[in-house]
């Protein structure tokens, strides 16, 4: 449109008006300047007007100056890297000789971190000792994410079983949890000197945090340790991995969309051949078969993110082992059929406000037969949980939720004689909150407490639980822990009597670190005092036990753990040691006595070497572990005696044949030590008066392992090495 | 009819100068960049940022400006810092434009600069991630010539890694070039250039 004559005196106004807004009549100059807290000038933060592009970067004496056009109230806002951002709202004609002060962002790695008892392995944290790459190249794991917690310090050597015992407590007292949800049977069942091992494959987790004690109040019912795990996610690409192993194979595949994405897997192992090759010291009718697949869904919403995780597996076998009090061996069967799903969904309510709802459902069966008597068991289980999180600032958070564990628990026992039928239900309700207060960089403290609500044993527990730290250096910090834990006794008491309550212990801890480009120094020294244990009046807990909570006992020690992969160049190596010192009653221990699966040194080390020129890693590890307890009835006394000192050196090498193919060869205890891990004693005296015994040796005392896995991606870069 | 002219040339000035704030902006951005004041760079293309709030490239450049500073860098705690301010003007970027093809490219550095840092601990981990996004921009905008330098450049170092063999990553680069010799800018103050970078990749890793 062109203007007429009849617009020319508006027209002339707007350009008067723009005139003048160009040559700065209404021009207002900012100034001030910017400091750290101390004083000290910074350069380079950046001062602007909100919504404008009225703005200055600060020279080196930290001092700014701009002009603006903008009148009335504004807001100016000074940033800097690693300092929170300065926000002030205010007319600009007052905004001269400013003196901003900014705060440092506690946001940032420079934080101390409440450290004691927690060890973490994932990729940016700083209190991190384990890479999640390292459970799969650990030598002596064999690809167990368990495997690989047992090299840390603060764990026993009790190689007959595989699952973790963490400072003086048994297995069944450190709790499994994926992505905060509860893990009802985390192991795959085996029988007498046959380890498990965890049942869910590690390449699905990108964040391990194990702690060994002192632990946040959102997690309950485990008296020792909890291990915590989370799930990848977003997967990196679509892609097919095939894995051919000695003894069995496996497929996966991964699917990729927009918002979401699909992975699945399968496995099939069956020890037959191996045992064919290899025979062992066990009479196998029927070698270790096991069939398993999972599968796992996400989806991203705009704010939040859905998982849904299930997984199905099946094993089974049947042989007959050694025994001393019967001449032709002892006959086992089992199978177990195993269901696991958890699903979850974490999302943002605003920009201070995060949820996380999930739930998972367990449903375990075993059939068993041992000497002809059949125990069939079967566990439904369930946990529900909600979880708030509130950001009041950096500096002060809110974290609160409630839970509930349901567990439906049915055995059949079945001999030429009996039928029998027993069981419970058991739901425990619980609430937690913790607040988390950063006061600088160098002090935080997280304080918390659980409330738990037992229905089998109309019980309420309380622990209060709150941790320390203080940093003491650029890269040091010492951090201390004080908590209460409860735990329910497990299955196998609670089948046979409901009239018990909870099992409590109290940690206190000590911790000091120092953590430096690459190396990382960890000592720690606790004391966990123990009461309310479960005894009863004979050596197999059945219904004519006396059960009572009569037990206690303490557990002490300290724990020392070296990482470095800095010093030798492509060798990473980690040393660990933990000393431990305890006694417990409990069960039908006639006096307070040291337990046989609990010893006083345990030192562990793990050497892993890339040599680039072979495309290898070649990895070593080594277990030294004291003797442990047993009775020998031939002396007075009660796990008076000790086994000798356990050793193991595990060799392993991957080869890279290329970006897709790897060879990978394991071998277990290369010089094949003779371990003993205890002595089973006859029941019955020999003619002189003598009880004879028969030493408990490892099924074999070698194990090789031969893999070639082989991934199938667009663009050719992904391969299995971290699900070796 | 004199005066009618000069009010028509007048309201045209005026309608580019009001565009002309953020050219004027972007102009001095450059310059500061060009001139090795890359931080007061960033610092202007972050204001800018937060004045043209519908527009992706100042953040683009912003956090371009963080991932470049990134590579080479020592301190971790820095590090850190740095690759999370671009992470998140790179997330503004991403929300204004879909697919870019540029964006993409910035994210693939952007991981690739914590590979520089310690390829030991993050090779393994993210190379899946950083060739999916380079097979993603590939896919978007196959005549792109920083796309098609930086997947070259990436798959050059994996296939040196393997000792596998380089030659056909040298002809991706050589067609790099002239899809940089041939390039005409998508937009104003769009990214381009690259030429000189590609020539010297190909000096370093093909040798002639």
């Amino acid at each position: 449109m062109k203007p007429t004559l009849l617009q020319l005196p508006s027209l002339l106004i707007v350009f008067i008006f723009l005139i003048a807004a160009q040559s700065g009549v209404a021009q207002t100059t900012i100034d001030g300047i910017v400091t750290e807290r101390n004083g000290t000038p910074i350069e380079g933060a950046n001062v602007y007007l909100e919504g404008t592009y009225d703005g200055v970067t600060t020279d080196v004496e930290g001092k700014f100056s701009f002009q603006t056009s903008e009148t009335g109230v504004q807001t100016l806002i000074a940033s800097y890297l690693s300092f929170e951002s300065f926000m002030m709202a205010a007319d600009v004609s007052q905004m001269t000789n400013l003196n901003i002060r900014l705060r440092e962002d506690v946001n940032s790695l420079e934080t101390v971190v409440i450290s004691a008892g927690t060890l973490e392995a994932s990729d940016n944290s700083k209190v991190s000792v384990l890479k999640p790459l390292d459970v799969v190249t650990t030598a002596s794991a064999l690809g167990d994410f368990v495997g690989a917690l047992q090299t840390l310090p603060g764990t026993t050597t009790v190689a007959e079983d595989g699952r973790l015992f963490v400072r003086g407590g048994d297995a069944g007292e450190t709790q499994i949890f994926i992505d905060g949800i509860r893990v009802f049977t985390p192991y795959t069942p085996t029988t007498n000197n046959i380890p498990t091992r965890g049942r869910y494959s590690p390449f699905l987790f990108d964040g391990i945090t194990f702690s060994t004690g002192g632990y946040s109040a959102e997690y309950g019912q485990a008296l020792s340790s909890v291990l915590l795990l989370n799930t990848i996610d977003e997967p990196d690409q679509e892609k097919t991995d095939i894995a051919l192993m000695s003894v069995g194979g496996g497929v996966g595949n991964t699917q990729k969309w927009e918002n979401s994405s699909l992975s699945f897997n399968t496995s099939y192992i069956n020890l037959a051949p191996y045992i064919a090759a290899f025979p062992d010291r066990n009479d196998w009718e029927k070698p270790f078969e096991a069939l398993a697949g999972e599968t796992v869904f996400r989806n991203k919403f705009k704010s939040g993110l859905l998982k849904v995780y299930a997984a199905f597996d099946t094993s089974n076998f049947e042989l007959t082992q050694e025994d001393i009090n019967l001449p032709e061996g002892l006959r086992f069967k089992l199978k177990n059929y195993n269901f696991y799903t958890n699903a979850g969904y974490a999302g943002d309510l605003n920009d201070s406000w995060k949820f996380q709802v999930g739930g998972s459902f367990t449903r375990a069966q075993n059939n068993i037969t041992v000497q002809g008597d059949d125990i069939d068991n079967t566990e439904n289980s369930a946990h529900f949980k909600v979880r708030f999180r509130k950001r009041f600032s950096n500096r002060f958070k809110l974290n609160f939720g409630v839970e509930q564990f349901l567990t439906d628990y049915v055995e059949e026992f079945n001999s030429d004689f009996a039928t029998t039928r027993y069981g419970f239900n058991n739901g425990i309700s619980a609430a937690f909150a913790e607040i988390d207060l950063i006061f600088s960089r160098k002090f935080a403290v997280k304080i918390g407490a659980r409330g738990e609500y037992s229905e089998l044993f109309d019980e309420f527990t309380f622990s209060p639980r709150t941790s320390v730290a203080y940093k003491t250096g650029k890269n040091s910090q010492v951090s201390v822990a004080y908590g209460d834990f409860y735990q329910q006794p497990l299955n196998d008491v609670l089948k046979f009597n409901q009239d018990l309550e909870a099992r409590k212990t109290q940690h206190y801890i000590l911790n000091y670190q120092y953590v430096a480009e690459n190396r990382i120094l960890r000592a720690e020294a606790y004391r966990k005092e123990y009461s309310n244990l479960v005894t009863f009046n004979n050596e197999f807990p059945g219904f004519e036990s006396n059960f009572a909570n009569n037990g206690d006992g303490f557990a002490q020690g300290f724990d020392f753990f070296w990482r470095d992969n800095k010093s030798i160049k492509n060798v990473d190596y980690w040393l660990s040691y933990s000393f431990l010192d305890t006694e417990r009653m409990y069960r039908d221990y006639p006096v307070s006595a040291t337990p046989s699966f609990a010893n006083k040194h345990n030192l562990n080390t793990v050497v892993k070497w890339w040599i680039n020129d072979w495309k290898s890693q070649i990895g070593f590890s080594h277990t030294y572990s004291s003797g442990r307890t047993y009775t020998n009835p031939n002396r007075p006394g009660f796990l008076q005696e000790k086994t000798k000192a356990y050793n193991s050196v595990s060799f392993n090498w991957a080869y890279l044949i290329s970006q897709q193919k790897i060879l990978y060869f394991s071998v277990n205890n290369v010089f094949g030590f003779n371990n003993i891990n205890g002595y089973q004693y006859a029941s019955t005296a020999d003619a002189n008066g003598n009880f004879n015994r028969r030493a408990l040796t490892p099924a074999a005392d070698q194990f090789f392992f031969i893999g070639f896995f082989w991934t199938i991606s667009e663009d050719g870069s992904d391969n299995q090495l971290d699900n070796l | 009819m004199k005066k009618i002219l000069f009010i028509l040339f007048t309201v045209v000035t005026v309608s580019s100068f009001a565009q002309s704030k953020y050219q004027q902006g972007m102009e001095k951005a450059f310059e500061l960049w060009k001139s090795d004041k890359s931080w007061e760079a960033a610092n202007l293309f972050e204001r800018i940022a937060q004045a043209e709030t519908d527009n992706w490239l100042p953040p683009f450049y912003a956090a371009q400006i963080n991932v470049f500073n990134s590579f080479g860098e020592k301190d971790k705690e820095k590090m850190k810092a740095q690759i999370e301010k671009a992470r998140n003007f790179l997330n503004d970027a991403k929300a204004l434009t879909e697919n870019n093809p540029e964006v993409l490219v910035l994210e693939a550095q952007l991981l690739t600069a914590w590979v520089v840092y310690d390829g030991q601990q993050y090779g393994m981990k993210l190379s899946p991630r950083i060739a999916e996004l380079y097979k993603k921009a590939f896919e978007i905008a196959p005549e792109n010539p920083r796309v098609v330098l930086g997947k070259a450049q990436w798959d050059i170092g994996t296939a040196k890694f393997f000792n596998q063999p380089t030659d056909m990553y040298c002809d991706d680069i050589r067609k790099a070039i002239e899809l940089f010799a041939a390039e005409e800018p998508a937009g104003e103050y769009y990214p381009q250039g690259g030429g000189e970078y590609a020539e010297q990749v190909l000096q370093e890793n093909c040798g002639n």
